[in-house]
């Protein structure tokens, strides 16, 4: 591939994975697969793909592993296609234009900055965070295989310690799992972000108590919309004053309880005639403030992970021996929310052997995804209008 | 080690051991001072907030309903529950 090094690339810029030690020379060096399709499960194989398919002038997709890449077309020009983590079905991709995706980062260096990177290399924020790490120069720390708010917080919490890293940003469920990992170890943090899902009060009290040195920022965006505000003042939701005026050439307005933006920065052709776009964030507000309450499309966020109760339960209602089912979103002090479901066995149902198909049928989802806590009852409470409660699901 | 409510750590441990074999996974034995995820047990956040859930089912508590409370080993969570006489 090329050696000449991006523009967007510092030539600072180094990055620890595992154990290998990447700068551009190395990354240079890497092999890049032909098609414009490439796995995006490690930094520096994005971050050579982008380099190749900038100098190349060739669309790419950053493919996550759920779907068939086959029938994608890179279109004309440089672009860079991302994919959705759907928890069912086909991922949702969406074409962004490279300059608009920094478009909100400031290449500014910071000296002897070391970042984690705690999100999927293929996902938005994750791109977010090596891009903003290459174009500064910094040391960017990536385990591969390490998802945010998985099984590989330890080590990333292991690394964070090892390498001293200064700025992390992360979902507040990466947060919340990452703080109890940590214990009381030291950690010269700078700049704490949090982003990907709504950050609670609680969560930003205990951080600004821990790194009292650090500053707190909570960022808003969407893969649609793309970075839309960050938010400083240590507070949950933002100045209900920004839907008079908000930063960074944004509008903001609320309709019928749903966040609507105008935002220089949103992916072409989604947004209507005055250029408003729906977030799909229902908000409130209250007082001074506008909070986050949930998803108008019924999401619920599980460590991260946006989910649907409603697939999860057609799932189970599918299963052999299920007379009726329920899935609903618990709000947890780990992950946000955690699906549970109460199952409605069948007459004459060996329940193990229901519990064991329940399972078999929803190996193939997300492990955010997967019901918890199955409980198994004589029938499933309904609301007064006849609907299964969804306690938790806004 | 430090004191625990022995009820609530049985429990723990019970409910802890089940999510690790549903994993396929086995549980080395607790004490109070095993840590959740400093990588130890075989259990991660989901795992962890899975047995908060059904904590809460068998004892009727939630310690967290007004908030976040640090814990970081099983005695830590186990002296969040009050034990009934």
């Amino acid at each position: 591939m090329t050696g000449r090094r991006p523009a967007w690339i510092h030539p600072d810029f180094r990055l620890i994975e595992g154990e290998g030690l990447f700068g551009w020379p190395e990354l240079a060096g890497l092999a890049v697969p032909t098609g414009g399709v490439v796995q995006a499960d490690r930094p520096s194989r994005v971050l050579a793909a982008l380099a190749a398919a900038e100098a190349a002038g060739q669309g790419l997709l950053l493919a996550r592993g759920a779907a068939d890449p086959d029938g994608w077309q890179p279109g004309q020009g440089f672009s860079v296609t991302l994919e959705s983590s759907g928890t069912t079905g086909a991922p949702k991709r969406l074409c962004h234009d490279f300059d608009r995706l920094r478009g909100r980062l400031r290449g500014v260096a910071e000296e002897g900055a070391r970042w984690l990177l705690t999100y999927d290399p293929g996902a938005f924020a994750g791109l977010q965070v090596m891009l903003t790490a290459a174009a500064a120069g910094s040391l960017l720390i990536a385990l591969p295989g390490a998802v945010s708010g998985g099984g590989g917080i330890a080590g990333l919490a292991a690394a964070a310690r090892r390498h001293a890293v200064t700025h992390v940003s992360g979902t507040p469920s990466f947060w919340r799992a990452f703080l109890m990992a940590l214990g009381e170890a030291e950690l010269p943090l700078r700049a704490v972000t949090l982003g990907g899902e709504a950050a609670d009060q609680p969560l930003l009290d205990r951080l600004a108590e821990r790194f009292p040195g650090a500053r707190l920022r909570h960022i808003y965006a969407s893969t649609e919309a793309g970075a839309l505000f960050a938010v400083a003042d240590g507070r949950a939701g933002f100045p209900a004053a920004w839907l008079d005026e908000a930063p960074d050439g944004l509008a903001l307005r609320i309709a019928d309880g749903v966040l609507e933006v105008r935002s220089p920065r949103a992916a072409p052709g989604i947004a209507d005639a005055e250029g408003w776009l729906t977030t799909g964030d229902l908000v409130e507000r209250q007082d001074d403030r506008v909070l986050f309450v949930g998803r108008l499309d019924g999401l619920v966020n599980v460590g991260g992970v946006k989910v649907s109760p409603e697939a999860v339960e057609r799932r189970l209602l599918a299963v052999g021996g299920v007379a009726d089912a329920a899935v609903s979103a618990v709000p947890s002090p780990i992950t946000g929310h955690l699906l549970t479901a109460t199952i409605v066995p069948a007459p004459d149902v060996d329940v193990e052997v229901l519990r064991a198909a329940l399972r078999t049928a929803t190996t193939d989802l997300p492990p955010a995804a997967r019901p918890r806590a199955l409980t198994f009852a004589h029938h499933i409470p309904l609301s007064a209008a006849g609907k299964k409660s969804r306690k938790g699901a806004a | 080690m430090t004191n625990h409510p022995a009820p609530i750590f049985a429990l723990i441990a019970e409910e802890l051991g089940r999510i690790a074999a549903d994993k396929g996974e086995v549980l080395p034995p607790l004490t109070a001072d095993s840590r959740f995820l400093d990588g130890g047990l075989p259990i991660d956040s989901l795992d962890l907030a899975t047995l908060l859930v059904v904590l809460e089912q068998r004892t009727g508590q939630d310690p967290f309903r007004e908030g976040f409370r640090q814990f970081t080993t099983v005695g830590e969570l186990a002296a969040l529950y009050t034990v009934p006489a």
